[in-house]
């Protein structure tokens, strides 16, 4: 009887996995495979070169200077987004009754396609024929746009993504906040707790699961950026702007070097790879607790 | 009931602004509803009942025929051109294709990501029958990786070697097999403004010299130099790499360094990027503003009179259309770049709008259909129809241009025509150079692309130039360079 149950649970689990294997860990593996070889993405002609690709890398300077910008988007959207989201969050937890009218409004550039608000922002904000550039020249200031400028590119664009992202972070701290104990926030409230204390004592204990878990997605999609980069400034000028996504693309579809563009991946899922296992030890230690 | 009716006005105000976001116009990117308003025109005013689909997830259009759906596909891909260019492309291309027999239509699909797309479905096998390529260099790989049929035997059914021009019908051949054909010449040149330059006081510029002057006065007077950008697509950089390296450099030169006979490393392609330099630090490329302008925002910025000039490519004259209208139509002109020292007669950087080539997997009933299909493309009346209803793209690069009716054209089309017709008198004199998307590998073209680590002086132009000998090095010994045409110096 055991047996037959185990057999059930065996075909039912089986589509999942038919399809985790054939779409994540096939390709999972010949992306490592590729990296060790010269492979230019269509040739039936594929020559193992050892660690040449790797070797090239730790000798590009511009590699470094995508990990760098990959961290820069860390750094930035596990602070400003979150901030922004999770101060939007508490002052909706008041509003009972129109907070859905605000989450609705807030959610516009979380539902637009990255093109479109890539789009508005190069012919809205950035134009220096139309945009607010253009607008703040013809009132006499002397400036330009941020994505021309090799010190400020990589913050225009990761503005930009975190104009589109903060909204999501809301929606996510609310639905948190709101699952908070009425009791725990009453008693606070009866023993005089402020309303900084109150966050700090109460509900982010709380949620504190939620905000650990969106650090670790916020960090591994960091490592992931690509759309807006690619969009706003294709990762110039002269490689201030670019990531490891857009160099591994820029290798893989320009350069015709899918070996190094693999290689250049696998540092991607070596960064996630971090980010996950930090969360795994971190959910552990809060299940034995 | 209050906050249910704002909540759904805010709804439906936010499926508003994905409409009109989706109704932004990029100049050189399909929108959805474009191509859907068209749909409704054609049904109207159509009985063939042809119907563009267009895939919202990744922004494809496709052009189909449903009463011809019984008929076998054959498929072209293209690049994401605009609405009226690719009603353009069904009436001269699809229509009289489909009309020519009753077996098969002829299915064109518009691709944003052509490129890239098309890598992919080649390297898995599959792909349209009809191959599209960004230029000769793009389809080295594919001939390599035996994704291309040899067009040889078409060649000589239709006689293509008699009637292209040399330099574009070898710069399509690999170990001396055809390939690929180039389906529109591209030069870089100068547009300018007339009315800029006759009420300035300022003569078309013949000489280098000549033309840094006027952009000079431009800038005094609060003007742009000359206005380019690459926003949204950064291979921009690449039409000024490949305008210094002939001008400067010299196609004797370059010819030299593509065949192996010299290095990168060398006094004349150092002065090229070093005079690119030159021309960045003092804003004559538009100056900041060049990340934040495409071809469409500086073509409205020339009809708008801020700018005497516009340096680009001739395929520019697309989206000139839109901007010099009215009493402006002929404020536009097209000169080829000035002389230079190093290159005093008038001569033409090379390069292609794209090529054209047939998938080697497919049938050989589809391979012959796709030969007729490609043929079509290559004669003078097809040139003259595309160029009448498209300006600036279907310059076919053949031998005799003299059959091409103007007569009837608009004024940019007429302008177009005789930059086609010049620059084929320039190329059968050996006077012409190399562009990088025609004669470089791929490695190397990107290190071209590049040429903006120079600019922001990330890069030395030592390192730069050794770094560009250091992936050309590497192609040429793996046979990735194209056949190089001998400029008139050489012979």
């Amino acid at each position: 009887m055991k047996t037959k149950k185990m057999n059930w649970n065996y075909l039912l689990i089986a589509p999942a996995l038919l399809i985790s294997v054939s779409i994540i860990l096939i390709p999972g593996i010949m992306t490592i495979l590729y990296s060790f070889t010269d492979w230019n993405g269509l040739s039936p002609k594929i020559n193992f070169i050892g660690v040449r690709n790797f070797i090239e890398l730790f000798q590009d300077k511009i590699f470094f200077r995508a990990i760098l910008n990959n961290v820069i988007w860390v750094v930035m959207f596990l602070t400003i987004p979150v901030c922004v989201g999770m101060l939007a969050a508490m002052l909706l937890l008041g509003r009972k009754k129109t907070r859905s009218i605000y989450q609705v409004g807030f959610l516009i550039p979380y539902i637009l396609a990255p093109a479109v608000n890539a789009m508005l922002w190069l012919n809205i904000m950035f134009s220096p024929i139309s945009g607010v550039v253009a607008a703040l020249r013809n009132l006499g200031l002397d400036l330009s746009s941020p994505l021309a400028s090799m010190k400020t590119a990589i913050y225009a664009c990761a503005g930009v993504d975190i104009w589109h992202y903060w909204p999501y972070l809301t929606v996510i701290y609310l639905a948190a906040l709101r699952q908070t104990p009425a009791d725990q926030v009453e008693a606070a409230r009866v023993e005089g707790c402020n309303a900084w204390q109150l966050f700090r004592y109460v509900y982010l204990p709380n949620i504190m699961s939620t905000v650990s878990l969106m650090f670790i997605m916020i960090t591994i999609g960091s490592f992931l950026a690509f759309d807006y980069i690619k969009l706003l400034t294709g990762g110039g000028p002269a490689h201030a702007t670019e990531v490891l996504g857009t160099y591994a693309y820029s290798f893989a579809f320009s350069s015709m070097k899918v070996g190094k563009a693999a290689a250049v991946g696998l540092f991607i899922s070596f960064f996630g790879l971090i980010a996950s296992g930090i969360y795994t030890r971190i959910s552990r230690k809060e299940s034995m607790e | 009931m209050k906050k249910k009716v704002i909540a759904t006005l805010l709804a439906v105000s936010m499926m508003g602004s994905l409409l009109a976001g989706c109704g932004i116009s990029t100049g050189s990117e399909n929108s959805s509803s474009d191509a859907k308003t068209e749909t409704t025109d054609e049904s109207t005013d159509d009985s063939a009942e042809a119907e563009k689909t267009t895939d919202e997830s990744e922004d494809i259009t496709k052009l189909t025929d449903e009463s011809m759906k019984d008929r076998e596909e054959i498929n072209l891909w293209f690049w994401g051109a605009e609405p009226y260019a690719q009603e353009a492309m069904k009436s001269i291309l699809v229509d009289k294709y489909n009309a020519s027999q009753d077996k098969y239509q002829l299915v064109v699909e518009f691709r944003p990501t052509v490129d890239s797309d098309m890598t992919t479905a080649l390297a898995a096998n599959q792909g349209p029958d009809v191959v599209y390529g960004s230029g000769p260099s793009f389809v080295m790989p594919l001939v390599q990786a035996e994704k291309l049929e040899p067009l040889d035997t078409y060649a000589e059914q239709y006689g293509w070697k008699d009637k292209i021009l040399e330099p574009y019908y070898e710069s399509g051949t690999v170990d001396g097999k055809l390939y690929s054909l180039t389906n529109g010449v591209s030069t870089m040149g100068v547009f300018y403004n007339k009315k800029v330059l006759e009420d300035n006081g300022w003569a078309v510029p013949t000489t280098m010299e000549e033309l840094e002057s006027v952009m000079d006065q431009a800038m005094a007077k609060g003007l742009y130099g000359s206005v380019t950008g690459n926003k949204g697509w950064q291979p921009v950089n690449e039409n000024y790499g490949s305008l210094f390296l002939t001008h400067i450099a010299g196609p004797e030169t370059m010819y030299k360094v593509l065949t192996g006979e010299e290095s990168w490393v060398n006094d004349d392609v150092k002065a090229a990027i070093t005079k690119s330099k030159e021309w960045w630090d003092k804003g004559y490329l538009a100056g900041e503003d060049y990340v934040n302008l495409n071809f469409s925002d500086s073509l409205q910025l020339l009809a708008d009179e801020k700018s005497p000039f516009f340096i680009g490519p001739s395929i520019a004259f697309q989206w000139a259309a839109s901007y010099f209208t009215d009493d402006k139509a002929e404020n536009i002109a097209f000169i080829p770049f000035p002389s230079t020292e190093k290159v005093p007669d008038t001569t033409y950087t090379l390069g292609a709008a794209c090529t054209l080539s047939i998938n080697a997997n497919v049938s050989k009933e589809h391979k012959d259909e796709a030969a007729k299909i490609i043929d079509m493309m290559m004669n003078a009346e097809f040139m003259q129809e595309m160029t009448a209803a498209w300006p600036g793209y279907w310059g076919t690069p053949l031998k005799d241009l003299s059959t091409v009716d103007t007569s009837k054209m608009s004024y940019l089309s007429q302008q177009f025509v005789q930059v086609v017709q010049n620059v084929s008198d320039a190329v059968n004199k050996g006077n012409f150079g190399y562009y990088d998307n025609v004669f470089f590998p791929a490695a190397t073209q990107q290190r071209i692309v590049n040429i903006d680590e120079v600019w922001f002086d990330t890069t030395s132009v030592d390192d730069y130039v050794q770094s560009i000998q250091t992936e050309f090095e590497s192609e040429f010994e793996q046979g990735l360079v194209p056949p190089i045409p001998k400029p008139a110096a050489i012979s």
